[in-house]
């Protein structure tokens, strides 16, 4: 435990929509955004875990901030708040990225455009200061405030480097999770306009139609950025072995996910985390990623992709948990399982690094 | 009577919180007000983001088509300020200035979609002006409605040195404060002025054709603005002080020193600013059902029309939907259509048909016309 702490990878926060929807001064501990949020603010979203003095105390350096708006009216009193129109995802979403604009005039963040901005992002974390700036890839949780596909290239031009088509619901380019069906008509130019920029699809919150028409049509680069395994804990929203290959063979990268409706399948969906307790703990996180690493028998393609604070907070996330600092318990429960230094960075850090160095190459668009 | 069935003429209402109310109401503001109503109505919840009561909604894209008002004041709103007493989950409030900005800019790309959409028209020059206005002479039930930018509260303009960005993108009239102590200075419910950050942004401003909104300027503010800043100044929505109590309202030397500067007054459709009981500063007078018809806001204009001895500081601002509904705004009003009928009452009372459309649109006008002819 007195090990020199290790960089983390974050592929999946919801930084923006905590700071501008639920309306948390998310540069303050965690300790004082649970004494600002007011009751019912704590009712519907949880206690808060994520802010940015948490991240570094965790060493967390390097994370995908969303933007995060979708179109679904059948669930617009839903916590993560479905739209009526993309004009209003849009402008949503458009909050969001100036958010994190805003961080970084602060210097809080810095936003990462390529693998050149990755790599000294790596160095500074090496051995940060107080006040290293965090590495921001601009990551998109449902594509509805793309407002046609010939707004990609401004998108990307912004920052955006993965995007999921779809996420709850019924949004405008896929069907997403707790639906059936799959791509929508506006779906494949949307694909066409990603893959000609080089954007990572992000398959997590794909319906199982989708995931299959997605992943046969397009051949750009693919991951899944806060994902389980649909063999330990049932239902659409995690991965089935096939899926796990499949992302394997395209050399995308798994993010394991926090939530323990994703973990625990014990746990009632719909009940507040308020009022029932988890089993699953950080093992059970680790459970998901060995199983990934036996599966396909290598350990080049999992992360960490916690989605913590993502709608819900610490009393829906692994109870050992208080605040994402405690992701710093991860490398021993690891070795406790046999796992070399190696394979631990990787799942930390490395195995996003070199997907995103990959995906990007040398001569990356500027 | 021949003033009912008078033809509609264009109304440019003053105040509208258009992107707030899309994006924290979750508002499609491009469908009918039955839609809107009905979906207000099903929200069974109301833990969370929601300001106001279900099923008052008054503002619709389509609705202010159907009431000819063709042109709007739509804001940017996002103030920094601890949580409002009494309202402790309020969400037009936030902690720090990057989360302003972020809001503002949630608002400001909601617009820019609308505009997209071919919704509005973005109104950002006098040509752009002139042909909203010549577009609702005679308008089809498809003309977009004409879009001015303004800020209720300067806290989503990080420095003087975001002005010119925010000029460019359209913004053309800013409030510097709202409600309580904010990043630039005071507004309505604190005493106190403006912070000394507030005059680098006023001159930033004056580098552009920008007016500036006096309203929710706390009183030591409303001087300090009109002593330090020599541009154009307008009161996008505010009534009289000498009618009704507390700090939230002009008072007669307020009035005078505005409309000396050319300024213009919008008048607000709301019983918190129209009833004597409702005192602003004192929250146990507050109450939740509307009394009052739209006649008492004739009584404004009256005033101010007296007070400066003709008729050419007097706009329409309704804040309609600014954190309240249909059951606080006049009680023969339906929804933001009726101000066709205000007319009506305004022409009962003996005002002239020059009279009536100065204050439908003429003095706005005329406002903007010589802000942006320098």
């Amino acid at each position: 435990m007195a090990d020199k702490p290790m960089l983390i990878v974050d592929s999946h926060l919801d930084l923006a929509f905590n700071a501008i929807q639920i309306n948390r001064d998310i540069t303050q501990p965690a300790a004082v955004v649970r004494t600002h949020d007011h009751q019912s603010t704590l009712y519907r979203f949880g206690s808060s875990t994520v802010t940015f003095p948490e991240l570094r105390k965790g060493r967390v350096g390097i994370v995908f901030g969303t933007v995060m708006s979708r179109i679904d009216p059948t669930d617009w009193l839903g916590r993560t708040g479905g739209m009526f129109s993309q004009a209003q995802c849009y402008g949503v979403g458009h909050g969001h990225y100036s958010f994190y604009k805003a961080m970084e005039r602060e210097g809080i963040l810095k936003f990462i455009h390529n693998a050149e901005d990755l790599d000294a992002m790596v160095a500074a974390w090496q051995n940060p200061s107080a006040d290293t700036p965090f590495g921001l890839v601009l990551a998109m949780e449902s594509a509805d405030p793309i407002l046609d596909p010939d707004e990609v290239s401004k998108w990307y031009d912004r920052g955006l480097r993965i995007v999921s088509i779809s996420h709850y619901g019924n949004n405008t380019y896929a069907q997403g999770t707790d639906t059936e069906g799959g791509l929508l008509p506006k779906g494949k130019p949307l694909l066409d306009a990603l893959k000609a920029s080089g954007i990572i699809v992000d398959m997590t919150h794909t319906t199982d139609q989708g995931f299959w028409e997605i992943l046969d049509y397009y051949d750009g680069p693919i991951a899944a950025s806060h994902h389980n395994c649909r063999a330990l804990v049932p239902g659409q929203r995690q991965l089935t072995d096939d899926m796990i290959k499949a992302i394997v063979e395209r050399n995308g990268v798994i993010g394991a996910a926090f939530d323990v409706w994703m973990l625990d399948p014990d746990w009632t969906r719909g009940v507040r985390g308020c009022d029932q307790t988890t089993k699953a703990t950080l093992e059970t996180v680790v459970d998901h990623i060995d199983h990934i690493v036996q599966l396909v028998g290598s350990a080049n393609h999992c992360g960490i992709g916690t989605d913590l604070d993502g709608g819900y907070g610490q009393e829906q996330s692994p109870r050992d948990l208080n605040t994402i600092a405690d992701l710093q318990k991860l490398p021993s429960i690891f070795k406790k399982r046999g796992y070399k230094e190696e394979d631990i960075s990787k799942f930390l850090s490395k195995n996003w690094i070199n997907f995103l160095k990959e995906t990007w190459g040398p001569k990356t668009r500027e | 009577m021949g003033s009912n069935s008078a033809k509609p003429i264009l109304i440019i209402d003053g105040h509208l919180d258009m992107g707030f109310n899309a994006l924290f109401n979750q508002r499609d503001l491009t469908q009918p007000i039955q839609v809107l109503r009905e979906r207000d109505d099903s929200l069974k919840n109301k833990l969370g983001p929601y300001e106001t009561d279900p099923g008052t909604v008054t503002v619709s894209l389509p609705e202010l088509r159907r009431g000819h008002i063709g042109i709007m004041l739509a804001t940017i709103m996002c103030r920094v300020q601890v949580p409002w007493p009494g309202r402790p989950n309020c969400h037009n409030a936030v902690r720090t200035q990057p989360t302003a900005y972020a809001r503002g800019q949630s608002h400001l790309a909601y617009y820019q979609a609308l505009e997209k959409e071919g919704e509005v028209s973005w109104i950002k020059t006098l040509e752009d002006l002139e042909s909203s206005v010549a577009a609702w002479e005679n308008p089809t039930p498809d003309t977009p409605v004409g879009l001015i930018l303004s800020m209720e509260s300067a806290d989503p303009i990080l420095g003087p040195d975001q002005v010119a960005q925010w000029w460019e993108d359209g913004l053309r009239a800013v409030g510097i404060t709202h409600f309580g102590a904010n990043s630039y200075g005071h507004g309505t419910g604190t005493p106190g002025g403006l912070y000394p950050t507030a005059y680098p942004l006023l001159d930033a401003f004056a580098d552009t054709n920008m007016t500036i909104d006096l309203t929710h300027a706390a009183d030591t503010a409303f001087w300090q603005i009109l002593d330090y800043w020599e541009g154009p100044v307008h009161a996008s929505h505010c009534n009289c002080r000498a009618l009704v109590p507390g700090q939230r309202h002009l008072s007669d030397e307020m009035i005078k020193a505005l409309c000396e500067r050319g300024g213009v007054m919008g008048m607000v459709f709301a019983e918190s600013m129209l009833s004597p009981q409702w005192d602003w500063d004192d929250p146990s007078t507050h109450y939740t059902k509307a009394t009052r018809p739209m006649k008492a806001v004739v009584e404004h204009v009256d005033h101010i029309c007296q007070l400066t001895g003709n008729t050419d500081h007097v706009a329409i601002g309704t804040d309609l939907d600014g954190g309240f509904g249909r059951e606080l705004a006049p009680i023969d009003m339906d929804t933001v259509n009726d101000l066709q009928k205000f007319l009506n009452i305004l022409r009962d009372r003996g005002y002239s048909e020059e009279d009536v459309a100065k204050i439908a649109h003429g003095n706005l006008l005329r406002l903007f016309r010589n802000a942006w002819s320098k």
